[in-house]
Parts: C-alpha cells; sequence; structure tokens
C-alpha cells in the first residue's frame, strides 16, 4: 500500500470557500461620523464580515458579506445604512 | 474584558463562505461558538442546515481550519463519546469536544444517543440550535415547532391549521439528566450568551453540558433577513423563551423580565404565524405563562447577567 499524506483526503484540496459576495443586493455602507465604536455591529454579524481593524475601527469588509441588513438594523446610532447594489459602482 | 472585546480578537475558524441563508441565525451561533471555542477543538455537525451549508467540507475540501466530523442524524452525541473517551484515555482533556446540532438531531431523531451520552456524564460541550423545524430540508415540522405554525408537513387548509401540538421542552428535559451545566441563550442577548458558551466549554471538561440556543431562520419562518435579531429579542421579552441556566443543579434565571411584552407582540411579524387563531394565540399565551412560573420557581435567585 502507497504511503498517504493524509490519513484521510477530506482537505486535501483546502477549505470550501463560497463567493457570498454575489447574493447580495443591499450592501451596508457605515457614517463613520456618527459611529461611537460600540462594536453592537461586530458582535450580531452572521458572517463575521465586520472585523476590528489594525487602526483600532470597526469596518466593513465586502468579500463574503452576504448583505442580510442585520447590522443595519441592531446599530443603536443608526450609522449603518443599505445601499442597493447594482450601476456603475457594482461590486 | 467585555464580550464584544473577546469576539474582535477571537480567531473564526469556520470558512468565510458557507451557504447558510442571509441573516441566519445557526450560521452566527456557529461562529460564535467556534470563536470562543479556538483552535484546540473537535467539532461534531450532523445533518441539518450546518451540515448542509459547507462548513463539513464539500468533496476533498474541508469546511473548517479544525477537525470537523459529520455523523448521523442520530449518533451525534454518541459518536462524540466515543472522541470524547478517547482523548481521555490519550491525556489530551484539554481538547473542547463540542457539537453543533439542530433541534431536528436534537429533539427528535438524535435524543435517544443524546439523552444516553447525557445520563453517563460524558465530557461534550452539545449546541443546539433551535430553528423549530427541519429547515434544511424544506421547512418540515419537528417536536420543537410551536402550536400553530405553518410548515411544509403542516400546512393551512380546511382541515388543520398550522401545527396542532404544542412544543417540547427540550432544555428543562436535558437539565434533569443531572447535567454538569445546562442553559438556554439566544443570539440576541449576546453578552450572556458568550458568558454561557464560555461556562459551557469549561464545564465540558467535568461532564456533560447542554446549551439550547433560539435560532430564528428567516426563509424557513417567512421574515425580513434583517429582524432575525428584533425576533430573538421578542422571543425573550416575550417569555416565549426564558433564559435561565442549570450549575452545580441550581437553577438561575438569567434575564429578569419584569414587563413581559405579549405573545401576540412576539408572532406578529412572523409569517408562519400569519393564519393563528385567536384559540391557538390563547394557548400559546397560557403554555408560555405557565412554564415561565415554573422556571420562577426552580429557580433560586434572581439576579441577571444583562
Amino acid at each position: 500500500m502507497s504511503e498517504r499524506k493524509h490519513i484521510s483526503p477530506i482537505g486535501q484540496e483546502g477549505l470550501y470557500v463560497l463567493d457570498t459576495a454575489s447574493w447580495r443586493t443591499h450592501r451596508p455602507v457605515m457614517d463613520k461620523n456618527t459611529c461611537v465604536e460600540c462594536g453592537i455591529c461586530l458582535s450580531y454579524c452572521p458572517v463575521n464580515s465586520i472585523i476590528f481593524n489594525d487602526e483600532n475601527k470597526y469596518e466593513i469588509t465586502y468579500n463574503y458579506c452576504k448583505g442580510c441588513g442585520i447590522c443595519a438594523v441592531e446599530c443603536p446610532k443608526k450609522s449603518i445604512s443599505m445601499v442597493a447594489e447594482g450601476g456603475e459602482d457594482h461590486g | 474584558m467585555n464580550y464584544i472585546q473577546t469576539l474582535r480578537t477571537a480567531k473564526d475558524v469556520v470558512t468565510p463562505g458557507m451557504s447558510a441563508c442571509q441573516g441566519c441565525g445557526a450560521e452566527l451561533i456557529l461562529r460564535r461558538v467556534l470563536q470562543l471555542a479556538g483552535q484546540n477543538t473537535i467539532v461534531c455537525v450532523p445533518p441539518g442546515c450546518l451540515g448542509g451549508s459547507g462548513v463539513v467540507g464539500w468533496d476533498y475540501q474541508t469546511g473548517m481550519e479544525i477537525p470537523v466530523h459529520i455523523p448521523l442524524l442520530t449518533n451525534t452525541a454518541s459518536y462524540l463519546s466515543g472522541v470524547s473517551r478517547m482523548y481521555q484515555r490519550k491525556g489530551r482533556g484539554d481538547v473542547n469536544i463540542v457539537c453543533v446540532a439542530g433541534d431536528g438531531a436534537t429533539a427528535d431523531g438524535g435524543f435517544q444517543s443524546l439523552s444516553g451520552a447525557a445520563e453517563r456524564n460524558e465530557k461534550i460541550l452539545y449546541i443546539c440550535y433551535d430553528n423549530e423545524g427541519y429547515m434544511n430540508t424544506g421547512f418540515q415540522r419537528s417536536s420543537t415547532t410551536t402550536l400553530g405554525s405553518h410548515t411544509s408537513t403542516t400546512p393551512l387548509g380546511s382541515v388543520i391549521s398550522g401545527k396542532e401540538q404544542q412544543q417540547k421542552y427540550l432544555p428543562l428535559i436535558m437539565s434533569m439528566h443531572n447535567l454538569s451545566y445546562c442553559a438556554t441563550a439566544s443570539p440576541s442577548h449576546m453578552a450572556d450568551m458568550v458568558a454561557k458558551i464560555e461556562k459551557g466549554l469549561a464545564w465540558s471538561k467535568e461532564g456533560f453540558a447542554y446549551i439550547h440556543m433560539f435560532s430564528p431562520c428567516p426563509t424557513g419562518w417567512l421574515y425580513d433577513i434583517d429582524q432575525g435579531i428584533q425576533i430573538a429579542r421578542k422571543a425573550v421579552q416575550s417569555n416565549f423563551f426564558p433564559l435561565w441556566e442549570m450549575e452545580n443543579r441550581k437553577y438561575r434565571m438569567t434575564y429578569d423580565n419584569k414587563k413581559p411584552i405579549s405573545i401576540a407582540d412576539f408572532v406578529k411579524d412572523i409569517g408562519k404565524f400569519r393564519d393563528l387563531s385567536e384559540q391557538d394565540l390563547a394557548a400559546i399565551q397560557s403554555m408560555v405563562d405557565d412554564r415561565y412560573e415554573k422556571l420562577k420557581k426552580l429557580s433560586s435567585e434572581a439576579d441577571c447577567n444583562e
């Protein structure tokens, strides 16, 4: 029997990653002027798309954000608004 | 360190792109549990929404950066009993043995193995995300589905109008297995949920720990995708999903609800309750009030986490 690299072949092709950003119809946009850095959006984001960046600020990333809008509803200062995707800046 | 500081530094070991629906409560629960459990963890995800959404991998790819298993629907707890015993024997009791299962794999099909593992007091943390049905296969009823809910097997029509039976209250049943730790948690009360996951992980080194989590499901319950946390919050505020824990055989309410809102207020934005009759509403309200009174009697003191 030939020597195998893995006990089980699961994982030999790395991590299963789906492009969930392509599902998004609306993107959350954070208003940095009214944000009070409470971090409530980070705690409720189901996809962990909101990060605490190197500059010690909360930041929304769009690589996997599904655009559910929970962050916009839960923000106590209403600093996050949902903007329709599409048009020239479709991303 | 408060819970937000904990969460913002905790590494997410689940794949960033998993196919759970937009606004999925279970995805939020899975990520929070495994963020707190960390890299030194073995996790079991039985068939269900999470198992189907790619976190257990696909073909030769894996869905997590930690070891993840997909057992059968019925044998999750017994499967992990074996893993846990082996790690004890190897002298690796530091490894977190965690299960994240839906209500079908917990309350229905998987109940006998769960009950057995709980009775043997195996060193496992068992998390149930309760979305009140078999959502992965098309929203069929389960034993934790609420009375009057519209599901694909309890349709609204002239013969029946939604589920005819009251839900089974699993956390109290589980707590009667003399567990090390048993609790209920809701993602809307995140500080409380994080504290309970941390306690559950600590207690899972001594014996069986069980946490029952409320998991709103936008696709199956038919509500707007951004309303999940609001609905979870109303479930707690209406005493539909009371928050409590049992530790050292002592029950404690962790959210003392001084002014509960009505069940009518809780169900009004949820599509699966759209044809709820007055009688059904009254029946749910009376069941909820009765259950809350019982829990109050069981709990010795009323100091709250938040």
